[in-house]
Order: structure tokens, then sequence, then C-alpha cells
């Protein structure tokens, strides 16, 4: 899975590309643990490139969202493919996450 | 990709024969086999044709029986059992059960992605096989993540197999595997092997019974979380060759599959 990032003003949009498996998960949490802190706590993660998700994937993306709020911060969903999506509420996960049609409509509501 | 195709296909119940029945052998998988159900039934509704999934339950302990049953599915019917009997025995079960013109068996940590099925289904409607099965060794395989040991078995093996029990393919193991209905019940009926080496009887019994059998490379993801002991299977798949040699010179393959001819009926309701 390839993790690139960019910084929007107060805003980080992580785009991910691939199958988030156990086997990609490291690369995933090691931009979480180097990006997010108390002062940047402001996540969109651009799934528009994954097809698939499993549960390690999941538990990565919900550590994700501990983490920002735990400092206050937002963490958001764009871009979800449809079998994500699926995949997110047959594990019931659709309610913890917000998502967003696209980048321009998650940076406009955290920056809002 | 309508999002109701998925919406249809999980609610309402199917008033024809399945095109595919789709086999998922779970043991112990209340991790895994939601975004793997998940993943499949959004790729395959889309396909355009009337289709099921049987989760082939094999004895589990955790809550894999009832995770699924939650999901009160139409088209999904999972087949508890009450003791471990082996992957082989669980695709056996579920195969039987299937009421599709072409079933296919894959694993539930969706390590050959759903998204291969279309060449499958191609070489069983087009091409005139009998058997697609996935192979992570052929020409235009990809094969991520893959340990060494893993490498070096499968080298030694794959010789073995060839020459013992005249397997022409190069892969045997790989959990991705579509027939026709009138090959897999054949196969399934004459079936001994209830571990994880079944796959190479149910090969052997193909090139044996003059079965048209292709080879599709996938791409493989060598999935964490895999409950296979190497040493031990290493072990139990000499002696299941072993085995396989001597049930044949016995004659065991010999009997005629009545139940092979039929199809089991298309029942109301698939969903217990
Ligand atoms: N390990 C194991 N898997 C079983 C058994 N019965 C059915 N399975 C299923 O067989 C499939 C392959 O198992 P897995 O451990 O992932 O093997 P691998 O993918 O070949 O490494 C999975 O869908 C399992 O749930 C069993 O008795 N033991």
């Amino acid at each position: 899975m390839q993790v690139e990032s960019e910084a929007m003003q107060n805003v980080q949009v992580v785009r991910l590309k691939g199958r988030f498996d156990a086997f990609e998960v490291p690369a995933f949490t090691d931009w979480v643990e180097r990006h997010v802190k108390p002062s940047h706590a402001q996540v969109v993660v651009n799934l528009e490139g994954v097809e698939f998700i499993d549960s390690s994937g999941l538990a990565a993306l919900v550590k994700g969202l501990k983490r920002c709020r735990e400092y206050n911060g937002n963490f958001v969903l764009c871009y979800i493919q449809q079998p994500v999506l699926i995949i997110l509420e047959l594990t019931r996960l659709d309610k913890a996450f917000t998502f967003y049609e696209d980048e321009t409509s998650a940076l406009e509501a955290l920056s809002a | 990709m309508p999002y109701s195709n998925y919406e249809k296909w999980k609610t309402t119940p199917l008033q024809e024969p399945p095109f595919l029945s789709i086999v998922i052998p779970a043991y112990n998988e209340a991790e895994r086999i939601l975004p793997t159900i998940g993943a499949i039934a959004s790729h395959v509704s889309d396909l355009g044709f009337p289709w099921e999934m049987i989760i082939a339950d094999d004895g589990s302990r955790d809550k894999t029986v009832q995770i699924v049953e939650d999901l009160g599915f139409a088209n999904l019917q999972v087949l508890r059992a009450e003791k471990n009997g082996g992957k082989g025995s669980a695709v056996r079960r579920g195969i039987l059960a299937a009421r599709g013109q072409h079933v296919l068996f894959c694993d539930a940590d969706n390590s050959t992605p759903i998204e291969e099925v279309s060449k499958f289904i191609y070489q069983l409607t087009q091409g005139g096989q009998d058997l697609a099965v996935g192979s992570r060794a052929a020409e235009g395989a990809q094969e991520e993540n893959k340990s060494l040991m893993r490498r070096v078995l499968s080298g030694g093996l794959r010789v073995l197999v060839r020459y013992t029990l005249n397997i022409k393919v190069r892969d045997t193991q790989c959990g991705f595997k579509m027939y026709t209905a009138e090959a897999a019940r054949h196969l399934h009926n004459l079936q001994t092997i209830n571990g994880f080496s079944f796959d190479l009887e149910i090969l052997f019994l193909a090139f044996r019974q003059g079965y048209k059998v292709a080879e599709v490379p996938v791409t493989w993801i060598d999935a964490p979380g895999s409950k296979v002991n190497a040493r031990k299977e290493v072990q139990r798949f000499l002696r299941d060759i072993w085995i396989i040699r001597r049930n044949a010179w016995r004659g065991m393959y010999n009997r005629a599959p009545e139940a092979a001819a039929e199809a089991p009926q298309l029942a109301n309701s698939p969903t217990a």
C-alpha cells in the first residue's frame, strides 16, 4: 500500500493506495505516529485507491481516529470505494467514522 | 458499480438457480470473515448474474457462525459443523450443498483477491474447461509476501506431485478453485481426504477422470494469520500422496458417484 500525505493549512490529507491489510498496517501506523500531534490532529484519509481492508486495517483506522480525538482533532474518511463501504457497514464501523464524498468537502468541513 | 446490486443480493432470495456458488471454508474466522464477505459481495453482486455464498463452518469455537448468521442475508447460508474436520471436509460440505452451475471455493482471508473471479468464469464458460484452478506459480502470477520456507517446500513437493500423481498443474494448493457443477459434485463425492491435501486428491481425480483443467495465474497475498503449521502439513502432505496412490490401486475411486449426476433441489429459502 502506498501512503502519501500533504498538509493543507491545518489539515493533513493522507492518501492510501492498495490493499489495506496486516502487511500494510505498519506503514499507516507509522504515518500516524509521525504526523499526528496535539497541534496537528486534523486528518482526512483519502481511500480512493483502497479496494480491500481487513480487520487489522480497520483497527488501524480506529486507532488513528482515537488518537486525533484525544487531541481534540478530527479524523475523517473520503472517497470510500464500494467494497470498503460495505466492509465498514458489515463490521458496524460505518457509525464510528465520518465520511465525505471527496477531499474538498472533507477539507471544507474540517476547516469550518 | 451500483450499491443497489449488493442491496438486492442481500435482501432478495434468488428466484432461479444461481449461476455461481461461492463456498468459503471457515475455521475460527470471526476476525477475518466479515471483510472477506464484504469484498466478495460487493464485487460479485455487480457482475450481473444470480449467485449465492455458502460459509462452510468447520467446528469453529469462536463466533464465526453467529457473526455470519446475524447478517441475515438472503443468499448467504452457513453450514454449521459440530466438530473440526479439516479444510477438505468443510469444502466438501459446502460444494455438495451448492446449487450453482459453477462453484468456486476460496479462503476466508481473501488471499486471492475476488477481482480474479472473472478469469475463472471465462475459462469455464468460454474456454470449455471443467476446472479452473488458481496458480501462484503459473506464468503471470504475482506472489506477494511469501516466506522462504513456503517457497522451498512448494518447489520440492511440486516435482514429487507431478511424478507420483500425474497432476499437471504447478500449484495444487492455491485456495481458489472453480468447477462446473457436474465436475464439482463428481469429484467431491469421490473425495476421501479431509485435511489440507484434499486439493491434491481432487486434482488427481480430475486428471484421471479426464476433466479439462486450466491453471489460472493469480495474485496471492500470503495473509498473516494463516493457521497452517508448515512442518506438520508437509508430513501430512507426503502421507496423503501415499494414501491417494494406495486408494487408486485399491480401486476406491472407481465407484460410480450416482449423486454426481443430480443437482440438489432449489430450496425456497436458502438462509437457515
Ligand atoms: N487452519 C485450518 N483452516 C481451516 C480448517 N477448516 C477450514 N479451514 C479454512 O481453510 C482456509 C485456509 O486456511 P488458512 O489457515 O488461511 O491457510 P492458508 O491460507 O493456506 O495459509 C481458511 O478459510 C480456513 O478458515 C481447519 O481445520 N484448519
